[in-house]
């Protein structure tokens, strides 16, 4: 029951963002139509996907560090790739796939530095270590960032900054196929962490007892949830929300068998993002608004509501 | 010391409340924006100016003039050092605070606002006064007026000005960019919006469907986003119909402003 209602709201979304938007095409001409087929259409999808990929990481990251405030981008990504976004555009770097390249390689670095960071001193990524590693190295890539906005001569930097705040309104095909071949992968490798996840939130002694890979599990997941953002973060910049929100949504709906919740993650976050980014596109038009705006507009009321119902019960 | 603390009295006594400028002819003037340093020197008052902002890149003489930074907001030292007694600024939110900081230390300011075409007429009459160049600077304040008043011819192109593209942000009809097209006879297809600049969604480009990009350029090289996937649903796009427009002739209003005019329209009918 749970699984129908998640599915059709998923697929409402998808078909809402698809056939609603700001530019007006006859229901006949939908099919038809260039503005649907190649712009609503994979902007659609590259939404799904990437606040399915946000909502698992999410979900899996807070199960990993066992911090409920835990987000995707929590662990120094969106400054590494927000520093490699404006590098790209303060070094003049050209072309088309430049600057999701840039960010991706500068969230990768982030991503290495804080792992690398993690594994101080023997310790097998202690969470602890983890959640202030991401957050030192994130303020010190923002730093730099932020640095090279205010020295550098070209006024386009500062432009640099609204895409790092994160939208879909470069979706194209080749992002949704690019996303489509990778993200199955780390995915994949999360949704086979399942049962050892459950057992790691019990903590890390009594899930070695159980018979866990404590750290092995760790490793991989940490690395899976860090790559799935970078990608995501590369194609649409920093959607916040999505992966600290819809985690908890999840949880309070699905429980903590991560079997269940990590896919009621993904769809979630895909349909919220959806369903975010078609409000974003029409409530103003012919403006636009910043779709992070609506995800927080959108998912704090329900979190709110859902997590009175979940502490009164 | 003494003579110092007095002049910095003295100079305090004539400051007068921005925009409604007196007193004695300014000699030693920092522009801190583009525009003022171009109507400056159009009213032959340029030999007075002794600090500009790196973006003041005309006339060519104004570039042996020292720079004081990029004016973003205005290094205050920086400008002290180059000893104005007069600093024009340009009128927004950090300019009033840093004009407030120079008027403390004893400099007069003005803050002009120049947003749009109709803003250059009263600008260039206040800097004319202010340097006791009336006369020259109230016939290019007639010719500026009268470009701002003249009715635009009827359109025989659509145009989207876009100033970024990711995420799409197009010029709407609160900016000076917008004047001008409608001038150069090109309609701006973001007519409807009134803040100067706004960001849209793609498709709303790609069903409005402008005849012209058009992109503010330093070089004659092909904007970035030309060769995005996604951009390819503009015909414009497709069909590589950008205009890009020199920054330092299109980016600010001034007194080349009909210069700005006549080149979009010959760049139109090409």
């Amino acid at each position: 029951m749970k699984w129908a209602l998640l599915v059709t709201v998923a697929v409402l979304a998808l078909v809402a963002s698809v056939a609603v938007g700001p530019a007006a095409v006859p229901l006949g001409e939908l099919l038809r139509s260039d503005i649907v087929w190649n712009l609503r259409a994979p902007r659609a999808l590259l939404a799904f996907l990437v606040g399915g990929s946000l909502g698992i990481a999410g979900a899996a990251l807070q199960a990993l560090v066992r911090n409920p405030l835990a987000d995707p981008f929590l662990l120094g990504l969106s400054g590494g790739a927000g520093l490699g976004a404006v590098l790209a555009i303060a070094l003049h770097l050209s072309g088309p796939w430049a600057l999701p390249l840039a960010a991706f390689a500068g969230a990768l670095a982030a991503l290495a530095l804080v792992y690398r960071l993690g594994l101080i001193g023997g310790a097998a990524l202690d969470p602890r270590i983890l959640l202030l590693g991401g957050v030192a190295i994130g303020a010190f890539a923002a730093a730099i960032t932020t640095a090279i906005v205010s020295l550098a001569d070209a006024s386009e930097l500062r432009n640099a900054f609204l895409w790092l705040w994160g939208g879909l309104s470069s979706a194209s095909w080749d992002a949704v196929l690019v996303i489509v071949l990778y993200a199955p992968i780390p995915i994949a490798v999360l949704l086979a962490a399942s049962r050892p996840l459950d057992l790691l939130a019990l903590g890390e002694e009594p899930a070695r007892y159980l018979g866990a890979d404590v750290d092995a599990v760790k490793r991989r997941v940490y690395l899976a949830a860090s790559l799935l953002t970078a990608a995501a973060v590369a194609v649409s910049g920093v959607i916040g929300f999505v992966g600290l929100v819809v985690p908890h949504l999840a949880r309070l709906t699905w429980g903590h068998r991560h079997r269940a919740l990590l896919p009621a993650a993904f769809v979630g976050g895909g349909a919220l993002l959806a369903i975010a980014d078609t409000l974003a596109r029409t409530v103003v038009a012919p403006r636009e608004l910043p779709v992070g705006v609506v995800t927080a507009l959108i998912g704090v009321p329900v979190f709110t509501l859902l997590l009175r119902r979940w502490t009164i019960a | 010391m003494r003579a110092f603390l007095l002049s910095v009295l003295i100079l305090a006594g004539c400051s007068s409340p921005a925009g409604r400028p007196h007193g004695p002819t300014a000699r030693r003037i920092v522009s801190l924006l583009p525009s003022f340093t171009e109507i400056l020197f159009d009213i032959g008052a340029g030999d007075r100016v002794v600090g500009r902002t790196t973006w003041c890149d005309y006339p060519p003489a104004a570039l042996a003039v020292p720079s004081v930074g990029d004016g973003i907001p205005p290094n205050i030292e920086a400008v002290a050092a180059r000893q104005p007694d007069l600093v024009v600024l340009y009128k927004s939110g950090p300019n009033v605070t840093a004009a407030k900081q120079l008027e403390r230390i004893g400099i007069r300011t003005v803050l002009l606002d120049l947003n749009r075409l109709e803003d250059l007429g009263p600008a260039a009459r206040t800097l004319g006064r202010l340097t006791g160049r009336e006369k020259i600077a109230d016939s290019l304040a007639g010719a500026m007026d009268s470009l701002a008043a003249r009715p635009p011819p009827p359109a025989t192109a659509s145009i989207t000005f876009v100033v970024w593209d990711n995420p799409p942000i197009v010029i709407g009809r609160g900016s000076y960019l917008h004047q001008i097209a409608a001038l150069a006879g090109a309609r701006n297809v973001f007519a409807d919006l009134a803040a100067p600049s706004a960001q849209v969604s793609l498709e709303t480009i790609a069903a409005r469907n402008p005849d012209w990009i058009a992109v503010l350029a330093d070089s004659s090289v092909m904007p970035g986003f030309a060769k995005r996937p996604e951009w390819q649903a503009v015909r414009a796009v497709r069909d590589r119909h950008f205009l890009l427009l020199p920054g330092s002739l299109f980016g600010r209003p001034g007194p080349r402003t009909a210069q700005a005019v006549a080149e979009l329209q010959r760049l139109l009918r090409k």
